[in-house]
């Protein structure tokens, strides 16, 4: 069925797909690289952003520096002391994930290892916890800095068990609490559920030795059953038990610094057995749960149930089983390589499936934002407030939420949803729209008079030095290759027939007077009406379309 | 009659109509209040699997020894401070939580109702997600339906064309119950439910009013408002999805909800359900043809910790408050007298996508569990009684299911079947909840009993999503 929409044109939607938004200082890098055709610079491109080491990235770290954030360098033990340790202070305490939500968007906006950033947010969710959980916002900074970013390209079996260890994940689904025979069943099942065999390998309450699996593709290891069932979560639990954090604990009041423990004297010592595995009585520490682990991320369903929710994220809602095939081998092949994730992210972003899947998604209402930022230019560094002013940052992050996406603030574990049911709400499409709409009119002290963070007035005058070109055609054919890329129809004409208003096609529209003209619509407020008609722009369908 | 009535009549009311008012402005205006002519049904999903053996706990009986037995570090005592309030009419003595004194007075005055055991009879799912969905599908067995079940009580319903918002989801992201419904307003705040965020001279045309508010915009004036449905023309779903966005900002943007006062001494609480519930209740007094809406709270997942009456440290006790103090202001807000007695057509369901394990855990909290309460509110209710205690199994060890959890005993569904059939009027099960069989009223509800209608016939427009067909 030919598509109903214009579809961006090759390396601009692969930008899009693969960012926070296709940006031309973006295209104009990818478009310098090695390679005779666009298809060998992409390759280049995916390269270079699956080594984000050897990409400098000063701009951006000039711009977290100069944010003066206080937080983001503490180690753990600090943030346990002097913000987890505050009750009194709840700005204080919660500061660490607020800064961390500022960084974060300055990284999405400004950051030029663009890729990592957007795996990054990947985990967020995938391995998601609630920022701002009264006792997590205070070490949120050791999860996102120590955790998820350092091994968002590498091995996922490595990644899953520092969640597991962290001070984050032990809080949020309490595993930290979870001791003996009594044990807190939350942790094993959102970590089998959601973190890696998915529910769709749920077999509800029963024999756990009901079904074998059998597997066609993807190596399954001897008498593993297909899929799991209650009691396989009960002995997951089981063999978490004791796997906790120093906390000041009754039993260790000496221990309380909030890193990791093992405690054996905690642990359920019985013999167990987990997906079809027999895990004696005993072992040494943490053996059990490093079992679970092993036999959790061999299982083909764990490959393929990690490998679509990476599909989706980056080529669309539905992928194709092929692709989502090819990507699990991945996973299995390499499954103890340090790269096995960035294998995964090859394999999906050199896909045919990839390159050819324009608007088979929907950009989510933080991508949306930062996207905007990044086209626009602008010159924000967003910063947590502390006093009654409201800021820009804070009227942005409350735009964010009322959109329903908030950075780090989902509170169930699965994570903020992936699919164009969601965000296409009324509700959240809505708030987005309205969040997009006020972007253009962002000004550095959120009032009517200090200056815009992205000045389009300017980039218009800078674009179109001479006043006689600046047609409404020219105007919006800049600022759609600049934010879109490409010239789709009929958002171009649409929003070009409003900047012009009643003045001729070929007449210069005159941006330079901002005044009550209500009997000549053309001269109406003209400056408001240039920054209306960019911000219709961004509030176009091709502008979330991915 | 599908969805698209709707919009059609949307259409012919013409863009200058549209942000205008979208029908005559009398019935946007909350004007003097009149009891509305048909039913509307608040469902209200607990999220995280409420503990329903502490909202509602055993008081008497040997089910109250197996109780304390099981729990013994989170028991709701039944005497002293911090004890259950007990519930008349409740067999051999059920209570609710202390925290839920205004549901209470509600039950005292045969308004609430209490259901045991109820839930889902198979598949047994201890997933959050996996039970929340196959519930709000109303399709047990199978999520693959990618309808809700209010979406097609809806597609189902025979409603009139020219209904304002038949539908409502609290919220910024639309609950799987009205999930892929053409015709639900997905909102979380009336008053922020607007575009009204760009620069204010290219804003709208109801940024330009006279001396009397009349909107007077210049001629020929179309501003981000009126223009931005002309970018979404197209026919993708991501296209249709923003038309059905555009409907409702347009519904909403001439209502003025900061305005609002509640009914008859009514306070909600200043939290999210609270101002939800808040916002529900304009939309009703408005009389806008709500049939349906769907409300989330929170909070319920009690695995550490969950704390008990009897304690400073309540968790799930701020919990019960917020859910109690909420639905009662809602129901204070609507019980006028007269033309102004909105509960008699106004029913509320309570329900949660399972209960927890009978026996605490380790970490003085609770995990998932199976069988759970509903409760049903309303001036249609016969309350002051607890329901299905003929079948309840009990307690004991050997009635729980695996040795663990209460059983199910009472089908979810024959809780909502009976709203749909003798508040709602539409027996049509067989499209609603496919599969399910074998209805019979409890008598929760007052109203007229229909013949149920299992015919599954399939409503074309919904086979694929939202995409339309």
């Amino acid at each position: 069925m030919p598509a109903a929409f214009p579809i961006a044109p090759d390396r601009i939607g692969w930008l899009q797909k693969a960012t926070f938004g296709f940006s031309t200082p973006e295209d104009y890098d990818l478009l310098q690289l090695p390679g005779a055709t666009v298809d060998a610079k992409w390759e280049a491109w995916v390269e270079r952003q699956l080594a984000p080491a050897s990409i400098a990235d000063a701009d951006c770290d000039a711009r977290l520096g100069a944010a003066g954030f206080a937080t983001l360098g503490k180690t753990l033990q600090q943030l346990w002391a002097q913000h987890y340790g505050d009750g009194a202070n709840y700005y204080n305490r919660m500061l660490p994930v607020a800064e961390t939500e500022c960084a974060t968007m300055i990284r999405a906006i400004y950051s030029k290892r663009q890729l990592f950033e957007r795996v990054v947010n990947f985990w967020h969710d995938h391995f998601s916890v609630f920022g701002w959980e009264y006792d997590i916002g205070p070490i949120f900074t050791h999860y996102d800095r120590d955790v998820i970013r350092p091994n968002a390209f590498g091995n996922f079996r490595s990644l899953l068990e520092q969640v597991a260890t962290s001070t984050a994940m032990q809080f949020y689904l309490d595993n930290y609490a979870s001791r003996g025979a009594d044990f807190n069943e939350n942790y094993a099942r959102e970590l089998i559920e959601l973190h890696t065999l998915g529910v769709g390998n749920y077999f509800g309450p029963g024999d756990p030795f009901s079904v074998e699996c059998l597997d066609s593709l993807i190596h399954c290891p001897d008498s593993m059953p297909a899929g799991y069932v209650d009691n396989d979560v009960y002995e997951a639990a089981g063999a978490l038990t004791g796997w906790t954090i120093r906390n000041g604990h009754w039993q260790y009041p000496g221990d309380n610094d909030g890193t990791f423990v093992y405690r054996s004297d905690w642990h359920d010592r019985r013999n167990k057995i987990f997906l079809g595995e027999y895990l004696p009585a005993n072992q040494p520490a943490m053996q059990d749960g490093r079992m679970v682990f092993d036999r959790l991320v061999a299982h083909p369903g764990t490959a393929r149930f990690v490998a679509r929710k990476l599909c989706r994220r980056f080529v669309g809602d539905t992928p194709s089983q092929a692709l989502v095939d090819a990507v699990a081998v991945q996973f299995n092949t390499h499954i103890a390589a340090p790269d096995q994730i960035a294998r995964m992210l090859r394999t999906i972003l050199l896909s045919a499936e990839f390159k050819t899947s324009w608007g088979t998604g929907m950009r989510r209402p933080f991508e949306v934002t930062m996207s905007a930022l990044r086209g626009l230019g602008a010159n924000f560094t967003p910063r947590p407030d502390n006093t009654s002013a409201w800021t820009t940052t804070e009227r942005l992050v409350s735009h964010l939420q009322q959109a329903g996406h908030r950075s780090f603030a989902w509170s169930p574990p699965n994570g903020y949803p992936d699919r164009q049911t969601a965000w296409a709400s009324t509700g959240s499409l809505a708030m987005t729209l309205k969040l997009l709409a006020w972007v253009p009119e962002m000004r550095v002290d959120n009032d009517g008079s200090s200056a815009f963070i992205a000045d389009i007035l300017a980039q218009t005058r800078a674009a179109l030095p001479d006043a006689a070109a600046r047609t409404a055609a020219a105007i919006i054919g800049y600022w759609a290759t600049r934010l879109l890329g490409y010239q789709p129809e009929p958002t171009v004409s649409v929003v070009t027939a409003f900047l012009q208003q009643n003045a001729a096609a070929n007449a210069p529209i005159n941006i330079d007077e901002d005044v009550w003209n209500t009997g000549n619509l053309a001269r109406h407020y003209t400056q408001q009406r240039l920054r209306t008609a960019v911000g219709m722009l961004l509030m176009s369908p091709d502008y979330f379309r991915r | 009659m599908s969805s698209f009535d709707r919009r059609d009549f949307l259409k012919l009311c013409g863009a200058g109509a549209l942000t205008a008012g979208l029908v005559p402005g009398a019935r946007l205006a909350f004007a003097a209040p009149e009891a509305n002519a048909y039913d509307t049904l608040i469902v209200v999903f607990l999220r995280g699997g409420c503990d329903g053996l502490s909202l509602v706990p055993p008081t008497g009986g040997n089910d109250r020894a197996y109780y304390e037995i099981a729990r013994p570090d989170l028991t709701v005592p039944i005497s002293g401070n911090g004890a259950a309030l007990g519930l008349a009419n409740s067999g051999s003595g059920w209570g609710l939580h202390p925290r839920a004194s205004a549901l209470h007075a509600l039950y005292q005055a045969n308004k609430l109702a209490v259901v045991l055991g109820a839930g889902m009879p198979a598949p047994v799912t201890r997933s959050h997600f996996d039970a929340q969905q196959t519930m709000e599908y109303g399709t047990p067995g199978s999520t693959g339906s990618a309808t809700g079940w209010l979406t097609r009580y809806l597609t189902s319903a025979n409603l009139p064309a020219n209904i304002t918002i038949p539908a409502l989801s609290a919220g910024s992201i639309t609950a799987s119950s009205l999930i892929a419904s053409t015709e639900a307003i997905t909102m979380g705040n009336g008053n922020d439910f607007r575009i009204d965020s760009s620069a204010w001279p290219w804003n709208a045309r109801d940024r330009y009013r006279d001396d009397n508010g009349n909107i007077n915009a210049p001629a020929g004036f179309r501003g981000l408002v009126e223009v931005l449905p002309d970018l979404w023309a197209g026919d993708s779903a991501l296209e249709a999805a923003a038309r059905q966005t555009f409907d409702a900002l347009s519904i909403i943007r001439p209502m003025n909800f900061g305005a609002y006062a509640p009914g008859n001494g009514a306070s909600y609480p200043t939290d999210g359900f609270g101002n939800q519930l808040k916002m529900i209740a304009q939309i009703v007094k408005a009389d806008l043809g709500l049939r349906v809406a769907a409300i989330d709270l929170g909070g319920w997942d009690t695995h550490n910790g969950q704390g008990v009456p009897t304690s400073g440290y309540d968790p799930f006790g701020n919990t019960v408050e917020s859910l109690s103090r909420g639905l009662a202001a809602f129901y204070t807000d609507l019980d006028g007298a007269g033309a102004a007695n909105y509960t008699s057509r106004t029913s509320i369901i309570v329900m949660s996508e399972f209960g927890r394990r009978m026996r605490q855990n380790g970490s003085d909290g609770t995990d998932h569990g199976y069988g759970n309460m509903m409760m049903a509110l309303g001036g249609s209710v016969n309350g002051g009684r607890v329901y299905g205690l003929d079948v309840f199994a009990g307690l004991a060890d050997q009635a729980l299911f695996e040795g663990e959890d209460v059983m199910v005993t009472t089908d979810f569904r024959r809780v909502l079947s009976e709203a749909l059939i003798r508040r709602l009027a539409n027996p049509r099960l067989g499209r609603i909840f496919p599969g399910y069989g074998g209805y019979s009223p409890l008598g929760i509800f007052q109203g007229t009993d229909l013949p149920p209608d299992y015919d599954g016939g399939q409503d074309a427009i919904f086979r694929s999503g939202f995409e339309p067909g």
